[in-house]
């Protein structure tokens, strides 16, 4: 008599297929499914699109003019009628500047990674992949990026370039190439030996067809990860370039050089003076968090 | 170490070069003539090719010769040294803070997993690596000088003037805000090495032998100790670098201060001098880690 507790050991036709259907997810919804079950990176997920959607809608949402002041309203503080987030040193309406502002300091964060994820993954690639006279060339010289701190080095460059949002992107692109090549770099040396490669070498696949259709399959999880690490670096190094003087022009609104303009009110209203600072924190935060949570759920090791 | 500093001149100079603008233009009368134009670009050396331009300025520049700030018509080596010790004490003080505490932190919490202090760990981990560090001044400064009134926010005196009671006083806070990336990184980097070795069988050799708990975190520190150097290591130049936001919040007169400056006042010579001083000293200080790694660590001075 077949028992439920023998159903495993049943090797019948029916059983086996029943087993699979029961299994068959793909990697995507795997992937959706892990990530959703850690809640701290659900939460800060829906953070970061509610940031984003809100600072892309600015027009729509703001109810005062960015630029345009009420100079009768300067310094209100948090929680005054009309304007939730109080008013700036020249009666602007706080939320509006945010909201407009945020969408500058979002492409400075994001940009970058996605200019330095795609020429330092190519060079990281081309040099894992070729290994030889090509690894050394391009190799030694990205470690000479190293010998800088990060932020000195990009506040050099877009010193050099001059004021302007697009010259700090540029500037933190150049500094996250070399350490996105090296994750691809040893990435892909690790592919390089293994058999499909050999196999796919045999059977007289090209050097493009091998790396478009093994290498870069094989080690896009691992820099698609780092590279949403970045995103929080990015973020908080291109404010401070800004910070310091070097994005957008005033009167235009951004976040790290809206700190820098209210700094001298710390102590007329702190609260209010904090609130850029506070966007840029809650993003990073978030970007940290959510990157975490999308490591676990790809289950890469560090 | 010789190539890499070549290397960083190279791309400090290649900077200067995509300054936008002539130099030349900005320093004639609009009515100069061609003549008065060749004179200038002589005197500077604008008239030699890009490789003889990059020698020449690298011979100056080795001989201690940074050329003069535009702005402020002086040497800006004079400058350039005066700020360097002040921004030294402030990465000094940040490192002190940053590095005990976040052993403390970090070993503790490897131990007590569940303690409160284990919990706060994660808490600096966590928003130590997002926390924009001059965003964390101005907090400071916010707590400690406006609602307390503890500490000063400005007027850092400098090298020699003040006092000591006085400088450690304006460092406190310009210190922590530094260090607060640096602790997040190091407090997560040291809990994670001390959990690893806590269940290496070395270590439970030790406890079956009975050694005490004093004699088995020695054994822990001396082995996690080449994971932090390399870790410290490269936290000296964030810590240097981070300096030069926080600096221009608490207008502590260092080299960021300086770099603040020269960006506003576009006087360029400042900043190319500042970012090629600071690199060359971190490329020394890692020097200087890898040498205390082989003195640390016998498996690397054998190899």
């Amino acid at each position: 008599m077949i028992t439920e507790n023998t159903e495993h050991y049943s090797t019948t036709p029916t059983t086996i297929l029943k087993r699979k259907v029961k299994k068959e997810e793909s990697t995507s919804q795997k992937i959706i499914r892990e990530f959703c079950k850690k809640r701290t990176a659900f939460v800060s997920l829906i953070i970061l699109l509610i940031i984003f959607s809100s600072c892309l809608l600015a027009p729509v949402i703001a109810q005062y003019d960015p630029l345009e002041g009420d100079i009768k309203d300067r310094l209100l503080v948090v929680g005054s009628e009309g304007h939730i987030l109080g008013t700036d040193e020249q009666g602007r309406d706080m939320l509006t500047r945010i909201l407009y502002g945020g969408r500058l300091s979002l492409l400075a964060g994001i940009a970058p990674v996605l200019v330095a994820g795609l020429i330092g993954s190519f060079l990281g690639i081309v040099a894992g992949y070729f290994g030889g006279i090509i690894n050394t060339i391009i190799m030694r010289t990205l470690d000479i990026f190293y010998a800088f701190p990060a932020i000195l080095l990009a506040i050099g460059i877009s010193a050099a370039l001059g004021q302007g949002i697009n010259n700090i992107i540029i500037a933190i692109s150049i500094v996250f190439i070399p350490p996105v090549a090296r994750i691809a770099e040893s990435a892909v040396k690790g592919v390089r030996e293994e058999e499909f490669i050999e196999a796919a070498k045999s059977s007289g696949a090209n050097n493009f067809s091998i790396i478009r259709y093994h290498i870069i399959m094989n080690v896009f999880s691992r820099l698609f990860v780092y590279c949403t690490t970045q995103i929080s670096i990015s973020l908080v190094l291109a404010s401070g370039l800004s910070f310091l003087g070097l994005g957008v022009s005033p009167p235009n609104p951004e976040w790290g050089i809206m700190l820098n303009n209210l700094k001298q009110q710390i102590f007329i209203n702190p609260l209010l003076t904090i609130i850029p600072g506070l966007f840029i924190f809650i993003t990073a935060l978030a970007i940290n968090l959510v990157s975490d949570g999308l490591r676990d759920a790809l289950e890469i090791k560090e | 170490m010789i190539p890499t500093l070549l290397g960083v001149s190279i791309i400090v100079f290649l900077m200067l070069q995509i300054v936008p603008g002539d130099p030349v233009n900005s320093l004639l009368p609009p009515d100069a003539t061609e003549e008065d134009r060749q004179r200038i670009k002589q005197e500077l050396g604008l008239d030699k090719s890009l490789i003889g331009q990059y020698f020449s300025w690298l011979g100056n520049t080795l001989q201690g010769d940074f050329g003069r700030s535009i702005i402020k018509r002086l040497e800006v080596t004079d400058l350039l040294f005066d700020a360097l010790s002040n921004t030294f004490i402030l990465a000094f003080g940040a490192a002190i803070f940053a590095f005990l505490l976040s052993l403390i932190i970090g070993v503790y919490s490897a131990y007590h997993p569940k303690s409160w202090i284990a919990s706060l760990g994660n808490i600096i981990g966590l928003t130590g690596v997002s926390i924009p560090n001059f965003w964390a001044a101005l907090i400071l400064i916010g707590i400690f000088s406006v609602m307390l009134g503890w500490l000063p926010s400005t007027g850092m005196k400098g090298v020699g003037g003040g006092g000591i009671g006085d400088t450690v006083m304006h460092l406190i806070m310009p210190a922590i805000a530094v260090g607060m990336t640096t602790l997040g990184v190091m407090t997560r980097m040291i809990r994670s090495s001390v959990v690893d070795l806590l269940q290496k069988d070395f270590i439970i050799t030790l406890q079956a032998k009975g050694a005490s708990s004093f004699i088995i975190l020695m054994h822990v520190l001396k082995n996690c100790t080449p994971t932090i150097l390399t870790v410290a290591g490269l936290q000296v130049g964030y810590l240097i670098g981070g300096s030069v936001l926080v600096e221009t919040v608490f207008s502590w007169p260092g080299v960021g201060q300086l770099i603040y400056q020269g960006i506003s006042q576009r006087d360029f010579p400042i900043i190319q001098s500042g970012v090629l001083v600071i690199s060359i000293l971190f490329v020394i200080i890692n020097l200087v880690v890898d040498i205390l790694h082989a003195v640390v660590d016998p498996r690397i001075r054998e190899a």
